[in-house]
């Protein structure tokens, strides 16, 4: 599945939707595609090997302030001019607002290292060894983690170009590699699961034992929890759980929710919103980050946004609709799932600062608390909305400085803006997770937070 | 949508280095969403995907090749990087012969057509509606969404259907905000079926709905972290079924030792009150399919009958293991995924009890009357869903709303621990997440009540 000389690039398919623009009309394609190949092993045999090659187009017209979208698979040159023509039918439905502008695109300062010609020469073979030398890794690990639900390795090369009636076309491309494991760990017919994964832009950069290892300590170390008793305790958020928290933060941090009354801090730029220890940044450039892009989905060029500065509210994330609608320039966060999506607000690389201390320093710190490993239920018990959450969670009794038993079936629950002031240290153990844009945090103590088990 | 031809050679050339089955399947699926937000027309999106996915077994291993070119040489060259990847010097060739020509699913009733200013005025009338429940409502979101998915599969095994599956969903979220408190509902039907299950299921009924969830949980107190007694009004007792064991009752999780359901088949390990089914031939509803995304005929199982284990989830390739046939639950997002077992319509049966006695029975207690999704770690069977709507219960009547509550239980325990099912019965409609694929599920169930479970709240 080569590039085919006969296709059109992706350059050439928003070019050609520009050009399909009527005077007075605002036009703007997205174009994206790539290769990608998942190998998934399991009790030493490959489960499945999938490889891919897509491609698509949108594209998004502002017409009077009207906003129509309409998108297609794999777009022959002709298919673009019939996509235009549908999101200008489209856009006759949408009532006018002058704040739908496109953004005037230029040419943004490459990224470097953000792609790697050697990944693309990688032999679907080694993807397969890696894969069953990385679940060889989790099963050894341990002596009670013998098999694994899951293990793969994946890989994929992504291109994007946008072009409109302001600008473009501009285009880049990215390697992406990644190793992700779920071990299932197993003593006296109880079973427990830990996952982990690593993340680079090439195979031979991939940290995968660090991630097979972990995976497997993590479901160990579940093994034979107890329910907690109901009760209100400090909390040290390992830095997957923070990055949950963090997630649903992000949601009433981005512009569209402020605008449109769906953000707990809308009216609290310059307040104290939580701790002094806390400075949140996203930044779209960070070298080697997994969000990391020359300019955002709507082709602007991407930055730096501090969004809490020692605990105070300063901004939030904006795309060029919200950033219009509140007087300000976007901050280059338009995001977009792929062509098929009209551009939202995402986080690019979002994170907390790192502070000082260790890990181990902080459970030092904790007194009698409770270790939060993992958190799920999220997307149901945690609303950016209301500030509101109630997750189900496990994780290990911190006691003596360390970390005790394991505790399973229990709740997590608080309020945003409560776990934020009452943040007492922040770690320097700095990790970023996949999750909707890419996430940051580093292990986390709060002041008290309600346990609900027995 | 493919000539009969190009499909026989393809899975000729997928089958050249000794697989033992091998599969095409081709996709074309328009949608449009219609979006309303903040009092307006927002957008209007108007898409198409098509693509195809060749899939082949050598063993228990997959491989998977997918294009969104349907031209004959690109489907050549996904069956080629399919064939590939298994290729252990194995010289069996096998013709594939698909002279019959594919089954058609039956004929869905026809759709009428509906202009676009039509469905603009949906949105416009669940606006509306939710606008008048209250003075507190302040903001409204409205997304009408339909698609058509056209669906063709043929097999090495000579299987070969074609299908059309039309899919409608108006999903409304409401904002109400008094003073510093903040909070929201939202109501999502969804069929299989075309826009005019809009007249059966009107929007302005949608947008009530949602906003009636919001304006009551203004009145909500912090929900206590506490066990008690938690009833489930209709609908609500489907997810917790669907989180509590459904997944765990998919095959691939029990072959993988990942399920704590494995090697449990014939015992009763449920409440003798509880009879649960998976049924993705209940005609219309938002998880129905003729066939499945294999080829298979859809299917109604019996999971749990009386209380007793008796049925697993297959598709094909975990059926093959078992050496059992497919119940037609392999489902995939798209061509661009592998199908793996899913359920489609879950249900736990309606049983005899008044729901007005299962409240009244109950001294002290939780009592939810929406509930948003949730999550399990299927080899625990520990489980979490988050209540979206819930008030407390005192000698057996409902009283005051509380909020932030998520319920946290042990799938297994849970069920055992259903004490009381009603003869009423609702349905919830929503889209199930489990290995990065999303496909649409309804969750069914009458009122009913689990004995003891952990309430996430925040007042301890």
């Amino acid at each position: 599945m080569s590039e085919n000389a006969g296709v059109p690039s992706l350059a050439d398919l928003c070019a050609r939707a520009v050009r399909a623009a009527r005077t007075g009309e605002g036009v703007e394609a997205y174009a994206g595609g790539g290769r990608h190949v998942d190998v998934r092993v399991r009790a030493g045999r490959v489960e499945s090997l999938t490889s891919a090659e897509t491609r698509g187009v949108g594209v998004r017209t502002v017409i009077d302030g009207r906003v129509g979208y309409a998108y297609a698979a794999d777009p022959s040159l002709d298919e673009v001019d019939a996509l235009v023509d549908a999101a200008r039918q489209s856009a006759a439905f949408a009532e006018p607002d002058e704040f739908n502008v496109l953004p005037a695109i230029e040419q943004a300062e490459p990224l470097s290292g953000l792609y790697r010609e050697t990944q693309e020469l990688v032999p679907a073979e080694r993807k397969v060894s890696t894969a069953l030398e990385f679940e060889r890794a989790a099963v050894s690990a341990h002596p009670d983690v013998r098999k694994v639900r899951s293990a793969s390795i994946a890989d994929a090369v992504s291109r994007v170009a946008i072009a409109s009636t302001s600008g473009g076309p501009v285009a880049y491309e990215r390697t992406d590699c990644w190793a992700s494991v779920s071990a299932i760990a197993e003593r006296d017919g109880e079973m427990q699961m830990g996952f982990e994964f690593a993340l680079a832009r090439e195979l031979d950069d991939l940290e995968w034992e660090p991630a097979a290892r972990g995976a497997a300590e993590r479901a160990a170390r579940l093994l034979g929890g107890e329910q907690p008793k109901s009760e209100r305790l400090p909390v040290v958020l390992d830095p997957g759980a923070a990055t949950a928290f963090l997630s649903v933060l992000a949601g009433a941090l981005s512009g569209e929710a402020v605008l449109k009354g769906r953000s707990p801090l809308a009216s609290m730029v310059g307040q104290s919103v939580g701790s002094p220890a806390l400075t949140l940044i996203d930044d779209g450039r960070l070298p080697g980050g997994t969000g990391s892009a020359p300019f955002d989905d709507e082709g602007v060029k991407t930055g730096r946004t501090l969004l809490v500065e020692a605990g105070v509210l300063r901004g939030f994330l904006h795309n060029t609709y919200t950033g219009a609608r509140s007087g300000r320039p976007s901050t280059g966060n338009a995001g977009r799932s792929d062509h098929r999506s009209v551009p939202g607000v995402s986080p690019s690389n979002l994170s907390f600062e790192p502070g000082t201390l260790s890990a181990e320093e902080i459970l030092r710190q904790a007194g009698r608390a409770v270790y939060v490993q993992d958190v799920t239920g999220l997307h149901s018990g945690a609303s950016s909305i209301t500030g509101e959450f109630s997750v189900g969670a496990t994780g290990l009794v911190v006691e003596g400085g360390a970390l005790g038993r394991p505790l399973r079936e229990m709740t997590v629950a608080s309020t945003l803006l409560e776990v934020l002031s009452g943040v007492r240290e922040v770690g320097s153990d700095l990790r970023f997770f996949p999750m909707g844009g890419s996430i940051g945090a580093p292990t986390i103590l709060v002041g008290e937070m309600t346990i609900a088990g027995t | 949508m493919i000539d009969a031809q190009v499909v026989q050679d393809t899975l000729n050339r997928a089958l050249t280095t000794g697989a033992r089955f091998a599969e095409v399947f081709v996709e074309d699926r328009s949608s449009t969403a219609i979006r309303l937000d903040d009092g307006k027309i927002e957008e209007v999106v108007a898409g198409g995907d098509r693509g195809a996915g060749i899939r082949v077994f050598h063993g228990e291993t997959q491989a998977y090749a997918y294009t969104n070119r349907l031209d004959p040489g690109s489907l050549e060259e996904a069956a080629l990087a399919a064939a590939s990847a298994v290729r252990d010097g194995g010289d069996r060739v096998e013709m594939v012969d698909l002279r019959s020509g594919p089954s058609a699913a039956p004929e869905l009733p026809a759709s009428t057509d509906v202009s676009r200013t039509q469905k603009v005025e949906w949105l416009r009338e669940a606006d509306d509606a939710a606008r008048a429940v209250d003075a507190t409502v302040r903001q409204v979101m409205v997304v009408y969404g339909e698609s058509r998915q056209h669906v063709m599969i043929a097999n090495s095994m000579g299987d070969w259907t074609e299908e059309v599956r039309p899919r409608i969903r108006l999903f409304a979220q409401v904002v109400a905000v008094r003073d510093d408190v903040m909070q929201t509902g939202f109501e999502g039907p969804g069929a299989l079926a075309g826009p005019e299950f809009l007249r059966r299921r009107p929007p302005s009924a949608t947008g009530e709905v949602a906003a009636r969830m919001a304006v009551a949980m203004l009145d909500g107190r912090p929900a206590p972290a506490a066990r008690m007694p938690v009833v489930l009004a209709p609908g609500g007792g489907g997810i917790l079924f669907h989180e509590a064991c459904g997944h765990g009752l998919e095959a691939d999780l029990v072959q993988h030792d990942a399920s704590i359901f494995r090697g449990r088949l014939g015992e009763t390990l449920a409440s003798p009150l509880v009879t649960g089914v998976d049924d993705g031939t209940v005609p219309g509803e938002w998880g129905t399919n003729a066939f499945d995304d294999e080829a298979t005929p859809t299917h109604r199982t019996v999971l749990f009958d009386g209380g007793t284990l008796v049925g697993l989830m297959y598709d094909r390739l975990r059926a093959d293991g078992d050496g059992v046939p497919s119940t037609g639950n392999g489902r995939r997002q798209s061509y661009a995924h592998l199908p793996i077992p899913r359920m489609t319509n879950s249900a736990i049966l309606a049983g005899d009890a008044r729901p007005e006695d299962v409240v009244a029975s109950t001294p002290h207690g939780l009592y939810a009357k929406a509930l948003g999704g949730g999550q399990v770690n299927p080899s625990t069977g520990d489980f979490v869903f988050g209540v979206a709507e819930g008030y407390m219960i005192e000698q057996g009547k409902i009283t005051g709303a509380v909020r932030g509550a998520n319920l946290i239980g042990n799938g297994p325990q849970i069920l055992a621990g259903i004490d009381a099912v009603a003869d009423d019965f609702g349905v919830r409609h929503g889209i199930c997440g489990k290995d990065g694929q999303g496909v649409p599920v309804s969750n069914g169930s009458p009122t009913l009540r689990i004995a003891d479970m952990t309430i996430g709240g925040t007042d301890a």
